[in-house]
């Protein structure tokens, strides 16, 4: 039965995505809080470099060698970066896309003068061969699984396990590095060791997915789920999970379609973020474009409020508290000042009284809530150059 | 109303019911100020008070949600040229490939128009203003290798290239030394006698006496203004600053009115 | 060498080389004012999202026609930046995250549409994997003329508004108080910039273009510190690194354009900010060693003699940092040792400090006297010397 399910192709596919998605949005969570978006896709192009390297040194396309060699490259690129950057001469955002770029292209070079000999070659760097993963296989545990499937196994479990066991230092060095460092938590270290993982699940993808598309389900999913939730054990659940779902929805319409199935896997990690951009309750476009409209009526009953409070009981009082003033000295349009009359009446903020508009409790209630302490009374500030007799008992 | 007619002519700055907020958070509410010109005026409140907003709202640099505003009767989209706007330092990269007489010759890109080059006009005037300011021997260096003081002396002279009649300066003060404050202050005490309106959103109140001649006190609203001797009082102080007054240097009771 | 000149005298190398030269200096006269507003990520982000709308170009037109990818390529690339600006504007996600975002997502589906075309065969596939890491030897002679107008548009462009563009990347606040339409200008910015991503995708590819847009900008800001001479010195390194990029690219087998041109104009920068005068690491270097010669033996022991006076103790020690800061830059260990030699510092130790520490010996606190010329007040009026605080 186990072995079924390790020996059928589509299964071993998928479950190769899926390993590769969680894994990615495990990290990425952290990744994307903390700024690192483009740091690490710095790093999934830089890791073409790391992996021919290592190559010709040591012949090995796969193993721990390699895993070394993801790790060293990540950190050479964040460090050739930094230290670009903090000469000053060039900034931050110029030395990451100074820095990648070389060492992509000498990894680049270095295939093609080699190419004969390796089955990486242009096309997989960048697609990956994820219909191939059941070619090479090993035997776990007496049952014959895909090379990729075991890798990423252990990938996915190292890094549940770093974010299990780290989760609050990660979350304080993520938030507050400041603190953290303050505190002994060492972020400087947190930060390198989660993107020496980082590379070194890039790595481990690379045959999967290839180098570029490994980014997107670093980046997409949990910037999804930043959509949905501020919680943090919530959030990165949901980059699991959506990372997943993408997976097997990509999946399904790659075999559909016949096209990339790599490429279909990530494309559906942007499907689910338009959505979660247009749909979140309270934070998607959708629910901001409908309480838009609500909240400007509500902001123009307050300004007419805040207008009234301040010019009632004062000499110009005849002439501000009214549609009019609204008109021409808050320029309103007729329509718009007409409206936040209405909506303030229906509020019971203010009524009319011998012509001019005036406050009612509840108004006048609204008006001290939204000058707070700063409430004098109701003078203008033109009336005040002299010295004043503050009387706190002032009625309103 | 119309926006072409002269409203307000007699003040430098007019203001009536302005209402400026940030999504639903207020900036200021319902400010009516009117600054006469020929002043040096000082704008004062406390952290988030609204006085950078005040001025970018004035400037047409943020959208009011009421309100008008008037310089000389009228409104500020035509009176740019005569307006000369000195920002917070710190929006700017001072690593751009520019030096102190360039900067100072952008204050004259309205003037010269679409299309055409500063000439040799422009670079004269650049390096006035920056005599003006001190900052001469400095004309070619790149901006970087200026002191803070220095880079704001070569702001300044931006605004006063233009021949400005107004200056408005958003805490020109701040992360200045001693000696650089004291030039700027002469400077612009200068500008003031020559006859123009300089207004400053100014952040220490120990000052505010011996600097200047008319104040605002602003907390999201007018608390009071007019001549400084007048609104420089405890009371106004309390009104504006609340319970932060007991680090302020209040005058004392009873003197100053 | 013959073998050169006939290789340059080919028409085709002729295409390709002034085809490579005019896409590099496009890119480098663009990529300046890209660098300057900080946007070489956001280039990366669009040529990264111009692949599917090159696979669209080539779908629509059934093959390898310049005029169509390029148009496909804007509009995707334009698309992708509206896009980043919504996500910027309208959620709380930041600047870095959402250039991911549509980065790896536009470009993931344009490696689906990618596959859609191979699977289809034909010649177009393989002109298509040319936008992928560049092929100038893919340039035609026909696609000069559509290039060279796009170079000359960018170019008046950049004439005529030249002082808005300047100001505009400088001081958006003061130009917009200005009155100047600062969104207009801006937006323009960054359509030129992705003009000129879109066109140099040829030359080095989509993966690749970041480095052709920034590189040579870079390079050129080291050189100069005017922004006129920048931009053209820009242009300059863009176009001879292409040129130079094409011409070994096309010289030998199955080395796309990409990652050569990509090293020569990496290894430009690498040169200018080494050796570039008044900035360059070298001369940042010498600069710290000439102020380090020009440190007398007289100013650092009259400085350790003022220290001691400040401090009211002739046995001061003087920590290496304090005197680093006294006097600019700290004395070379020669100059130490000589000082030492001639018994006028000694060296202590001033725990739990573990720094280096120096102290004035009474032969040296009355040369530094004399040097002074004040009287050495280190000397209590017996002649025994002060003790101070410990």
């Amino acid at each position: 039965m186990i072995a079924a399910f390790f020996g059928s192709i589509p299964a071993m596919v998928l479950l190769t995505g899926i390993l590769v998605g969680a894994s990615a949005a495990l990290l990425g969570s952290f990744l994307v809080l903390r700024g690192n978006a483009m740091l690490t896709d710095a790093i999934s192009h830089s890791i073409v470099f790391g992996i021919i390297t290592v190559w010709l040194i040591t012949g090995q396309i796969s193993g721990p060698v390699q895993v070394l060699g993801a790790a060293l490259t990540g950190v050479l690129t964040v460090v050739l970066t930094e230290l670009l950057a903090r000469s000053k001469l060039v900034k931050m955002d110029a030395a990451i896309g100074l820095v990648f770029p070389a060492l992509f292209a000498i990894g680049v070079i270095l295939i093609s003068i080699h190419a004969r000999n390796v089955h990486i070659d242009v096309d997989t760097v960048l697609l990956g061969e994820i219909g191939f993963v059941w070619l090479h296989t090993m035997t776990v545990f007496g049952v014959r699984v895909p090379v990729a499937v075991a890798t990423l196994g252990v990938v996915l479990a190292v890094n549940l396990a770093f974010v299990l066991v780290l989760w609050k230092e990660l979350k304080l060095a993520t938030f507050d590095p400041g603190l953290a460092a303050a505190l002994g938590f060492l972020p400087g270290v947190l930060h390198y060791a989660i993107l020496t993982l980082t590379s070194v699940t890039a790595v481990a993808a690379f045959d999967a997915v290839g180098a570029i598309l490994f980014i997107a389900f670093v980046i997409v999913p949990p910037a999804t789920a930043y959509l949905l939730t501020r919680r943090l054990w919530l959030m990165v659940a949901l980059a699991v999970a959506l990372s997943v779902a993408a997976c097997v929805t990509g999946y399904m319409l790659a075999m559909r379609w016949n096209v990339s199935i790599g490429g279909m896997m990530a494309s559906m990690t942007g499907v689910w973020f338009a959505l979660a951009l247009l749909f979140a309750p309270g934070r998607g476009l959708v629910a901001q474009a409908l309480r838009a409209r609500a909240d400007q009526l509500d902001h123009d009953c307050r300004a007419l409020v805040a207008h009234i409070y301040t010019h009632q009981d004062t000499p110009s009082m005849a002439e501000e508290n009214t549609l009019r003033a609204l008109v021409e000295h808050l320029r309103w349009p007729e329509p718009r000042a007409r409206a936040a009359i209405l909506r303030a009446h229906d509020r019971d903020l203010i009524e009319r009284r011998a012509g001019l508009l005036a406050l009612r409790p509840k108004g006048a209630a609204e008006a001290m809530a939204i000058f707070g302490q700063a409430a004098q009374g109701p003078l203008s500030g033109r009336d005040r150059t002299a010295a004043p007799s503050l009387d706190a008992s002032h009625p309103l | 109303m119309r926006d072409d007619t002269l409203h307000e002519p007699g003040q430098a700055l007019h203001v009536e019911d302005l209402t400026v907020t940030y999504g639903t958070k207020p900036a200021l509410w319902d400010i009516d100020l009117d600054i006469p010109p020929g002043v040096m005026c000082a704008i004062v409140g406390p952290n988030g008070s609204g006085k950078s907003t005040l001025l970018k709202a004035a400037l047409g640099l943020v959208r009011p949600v009421a309100g008008h505003v008037r310089f000389l009767g009228r409104p500020v989209g035509k009176m740019r040229g005569r307006i000369g706007y000195v920002p917070q330092r710190h929006s700017v990269d001072w690593d751009f490939p520019t030096t102190a007489r360039d900067v100072v010759a952008m204050g004259l890109y309205r003037q010269i128009g679409w299309f055409r080059r500063p000439g040799a006009d422009a670079r004269a005037r650049a390096m006035a203003a920056l005599g003006e300011v001190g900052m001469q021997d400095y004309a070619d260096r790149q901006i970087s290798q200026l002191s803070g003081g220095q880079q704001q002396r070569v702001f300044i002279a931006r605004a006063l290239v233009q021949d400005a009649q107004i200056l408005i300066l958003d805490e020109p003060m701040a992360g200045v030394d001693a000696a650089t404050e004291a030039i700027i202050i002469a400077l612009l005490k200068r500008l003031r006698d020559e006859g123009r309106t300089v207004i400053v959103v100014h952040h220490d109140l120990t000052t505010v006496q011996s600097y200047f001649d008319w104040l605002v006190m602003l907390n999201v609203r007018i608390i009071a203004q007019g001549p400084v001797r007048k609104v420089y009082t405890p009371e106004n102080l309390r009104a504006a600053y609340g319970r932060q007054l007991a680090m302020i240097a209040v005058p004392a009771e009873g003197n100053g009115l | 060498m013959n073998a050169l000149i006939d290789l340059i005298s080919s028409g085709i190398v002729q295409t390709v080389l002034i085809g490579a030269a005019l896409l590099g200096a496009i890119s480098g006269m663009l990529g300046a004012f890209a660098v300057l507003r900080r946007q070489s990520l956001l280039g990366d982000a669009l040529s990264h999202a111009a692949l599917p709308g090159v696979c669209l170009g080539f779908l629509v037109a059934g093959g390898r026609d310049l005029g169509s990818v390029l148009a496909g390529a804007f509009a995707t690339g334009a698309l992708a930046a509206l896009i980043m600006m919504l996500i910027v504007r309208r959620t709380t996600l930041k600047t870095d995250a959402a250039l991911g975002i549509v980065l790896s997502v536009f470009f993931a589906v344009g490696i689906v549409l990618l596959t859609v075309i191979q699977t289809r065969g034909g010649a177009g596939s393989l002109g298509l994997m040319t936008f992928l890491f560049g092929q100038a030897a893919a340039i035609l002679r026909a696609d000069l003329w559509i290039m060279g107008g796009i170079g000359l548009a960018a170019l008046v462009l950049v004439l005529a508004f030249w002082k808005e563009f300047k100001l505009v990347s400088f001081d958006a606040d003061y130009a917009r108080a200005q009155g100047f339409p600062v969104t207009l200008l801006e937006a323009g910015l960054t359509v030129m910039v992705a003009l000129a991503i879109v066109v140099g995708l040829q030359l080095v590819g989509v993966v690749l273009m970041v480095a052709l847009l920034i590189a040579p900008a870079a390079a050129a800001r080291q050189w100069t510190n005017t922004l006129g001479t920048m931009v053209m010195l820009s242009a300059a390194i863009g176009a001879t690194s292409g040129a130079a990029g094409a011409l070994i690219s096309a010289t030998t087998r199955g080395l796309a354009t990409g990652p050569v041109v990509v090293l020569i104009v990496t290894g430009a920068v690498l040169v200018s900010i080494t050796v570039a005068p008044g900035r360059g690491l070298l001369w940042q270097a010498l600069a710290a060693r000439r102020a380090r010669a020009r440190i007398s033996d007289g100013r650092v022991l009259t400085t350790l003699h003022s220290l001691a006076e400040a401090h009211d103790d002739a046995g001061y020690p003087a920590e290496q940092g304090m005197l680093q800061t006294a006097l600019g830059a700290m004395p070379p260990a020669a100059q130490i040792n000589a000082l030492e030699r001639r018994g006028l510092i000694r060296p202590v130790t001033h725990p739990p400090e573990t720094t280096p520490h120096w102290e004035l010996t009474e032969a040296g606190h009355a040369e530094a006297a004399a040097i002074s010329g004040a009287p050495d007040r280190t000397q209590s009026p017996d002649g025994s010397q002060q003790e101070g605080k410990q």
